[in-house]
């Protein structure tokens, strides 16, 4: 088993994110706190709680370099918190929103952020420092619904949005100012701000935990259709792939390698996707153990039964259902896994990462072991 | 007889399964709220297909999916005056307890019996295969009931009748 550590932290986690050096983690217990574990003598131990907003955050990012953590919540707002000697101090974010704030990421470069909302909107935020705030720039009328999931190109410039109303987007961000070097050499240099790049059609459901790969060549995407779906060379004429699976649907996706994927979602179980030498993406298997069909259903007559079901009486041996009962999905987790984050270097290859549920979990996996999946 | 109600549970089984994939999801229409979508129905690309399972034309369910709710509709079969008179007391006497089982609807969608309302708070608390057992179970057990009442009191029906009337109404 690829599993390395599991951690049961609260009834139920919204989402998780890691410290620069992985000895701490940040966390929503599906409310409106964050509590900060830090790992003393192999027992995890609270150390932070940090309260500002005061409804569900539904997005957590710890950036690498700064020691930022940026929030966003149900609340409409977001906060940027700062370590100041030994306590966590909020710097208010106004989004400008009047819907809640549903997905935040940092850019590689960690002088902005991006905020996905349910007003159809995305907001891009940087930092002022003339006047000491962080300023939002809209990305308006671009998007039919509320937009799940963000992701930035490692240029940090391009942006991919996926909405409910199961589009893909690419967007360009350049702002003035903040990335003023970078457009001299870009090949999108010429560019505006919240200008549409490229908008797949791929899904006809809700989309979800959109990615792009550590060269930013490939992007990949859920939808609620039980597929997800590559697209190779986002640019003019991108190539795209769907790959059906039989399971219930994912809800994020990570790059472990510029083509290997880990897909998590409602069944509970990490799913492992990688392309061949020619770049067809496919489903390869499981990361957790399969439990086994349950046997056939035993089951007596009708008349029996409700002979039985009548007299109160229950035969000794034999169950009265008709019909068998469910089980649980997954191994390791016990409901829906809805974050997934890599751990260690951040580079181009992900041996470790964590995935967090709605069972209020956190699990360490390692790819380490598995033979079979390194040689992809 | 048995092979129908097996395999119509089956199916209703399998759908819930494929269904109950819930998240939350905050209102796009009023600030700060939370509503279940599958009721309110203001955003159309938030709603899933319905899907009808019919045993046959007096039992079927219907299941309507959103992104944070689910609606599960029942109608059961009632053959005679008899069992009519026993589903609508049975079924207002769960309507009033409707609390108590937290998933219940307290007033059935148009044209169905009986009506439950998932939402993704539901599947946060709860295990998602003891929700669907639940709802299949309760299926099961109604049928049952009804079943036995018909078969065990064939000749004894005029006679009966008043009896199961008293007590009801006790």
């Amino acid at each position: 088993m690829a599993v390395m550590a599991v951690h049961q932290f609260a009834q139920c986690i919204t989402c998780h994110a890691w410290s620069p050096d992985q000895s701490m983690v940040a966390l929503c217990p599906n409310n409106n706190e964050v509590h900060i574990y830090r790992l003393v003598e192999d027992k995890w131990e609270k150390v932070h709680v940090l309260q500002k907003h005061d409804q569900v955050i539904s997005g957590i990012d710890w950036s690498t370099r700064s020691n930022r953590i940026v929030t966003a919540s149900h609340d409409r707002n977001s906060y940027v918190w700062n370590l100041e000697g030994s306590e966590w101090v909020p710097t208010l974010v106004i989004l400008r929103l009047n819907r809640a704030a549903l997905c935040v990421q940092w850019s590689p470069k960690e002088n902005k952020f991006a905020v996905g909302s349910g007003a159809k909107t995305v907001c891009i935020c940087y930092y002022e420092q003339e006047n000491n705030w962080w300023v939002s720039k809209l990305i308006r009328k671009r998007h039919d619904s509320s937009v799940t999931s963000v992701s930035w190109h490692p240029d940090n410039i391009l942006l991919a949005t996926t909405s409910t109303d199961g589009k893909c987007r690419v967007f360009s961000t350049l702002i003035k100012g903040v990335d003023a070097k970078d457009s001299k050499k870009g090949t999108s240099s010429d560019s505006k701000f919240g200008e549409l790049i490229v908008q797949l059609d791929l899904s006809s459901s809700w989309t979800f935990g959109v990615k792009w790969s550590p060269s930013g060549n490939t992007l990949a995407y859920a939808g609620h259709n039980s597929m997800i779906y590559f697209v190779d060379d986002v640019g003019p004429s991108p190539l795209a792939q769907n790959v059906v699976f039989r399971d219930l649907p994912l809800r994020d996706v990570l790059f472990v390698s510029e083509r290997k994927v880990i897909g998590v979602g409602f069944d509970c179980n990490p799913m492992v996707f990688a392309a061949d030498e020619r770049g067809i993406w496919s489903f390869v298997r499981y990361l957790g153990e399969r439990k086994a069909a349950s046997s056939g259903p035993r089951y007596g007559s009708q008349f029996s039964e409700a002979f039985g079901k009548f007299y109160g009486q229950s035969k000794h041996g034999v169950s009265n259902d008709a019909v068998e009962t469910s089980r649980a999905r997954g191994t390791v987790h016990e409901n829906c896994i809805n974050c997934i984050m890599p751990l260690g270097d951040h580079g181009t290859l992900i041996r470790r990462f964590s995935t967090s549920g709605l069972d209020g979990r956190i699990v360490v996996w390692d790819l380490e072991n598995e033979q079979d999946l390194l040689e992809l | 007889m048995a092979s129908t109600l097996r395999l119509y549970l089956t199916c209703i089984r399998n759908t819930l399964e494929a269904a109950m994939c819930l998240q939350n999801f905050p209102c796009q229409e009023v600030e700060r709220h939370n509503k279940p979508e599958v009721e309110l129905k203001t955003s159309p690309e938030l709603l899933l297909n319905p899907v009808l399972i019919c045993r046959n034309e007096a039992e079927k369910c219907l299941i309507e999916t959103s992104i944070n709710s689910l609606r599960i509709s029942l109608k059961v079969k009632q053959a005679d005056e008899l069992e009519n008179i026993l589903t609508k007391k049975f079924l207002r006497f769960l309507s009033m307890r409707a609390e108590a089982f937290q998933v219940l609807r307290r007033k059935p969608v148009q044209g169905y019996d009986i009506s439950f309302l998932i939402t993704n708070y539901h599947c946060e608390e709860m295990q998602k295969h003891k929700l669907i057992d639940f709802i299949v179970q309760f299926m099961e057990s109604k049928m049952m009931f009804l079943f036995a009442f018909s078969t065990t009191f064939p000749t004894f029906k005029v006679a009966t009748f008043t009896d199961l009337l008293t007590l009801i109404k006790r």
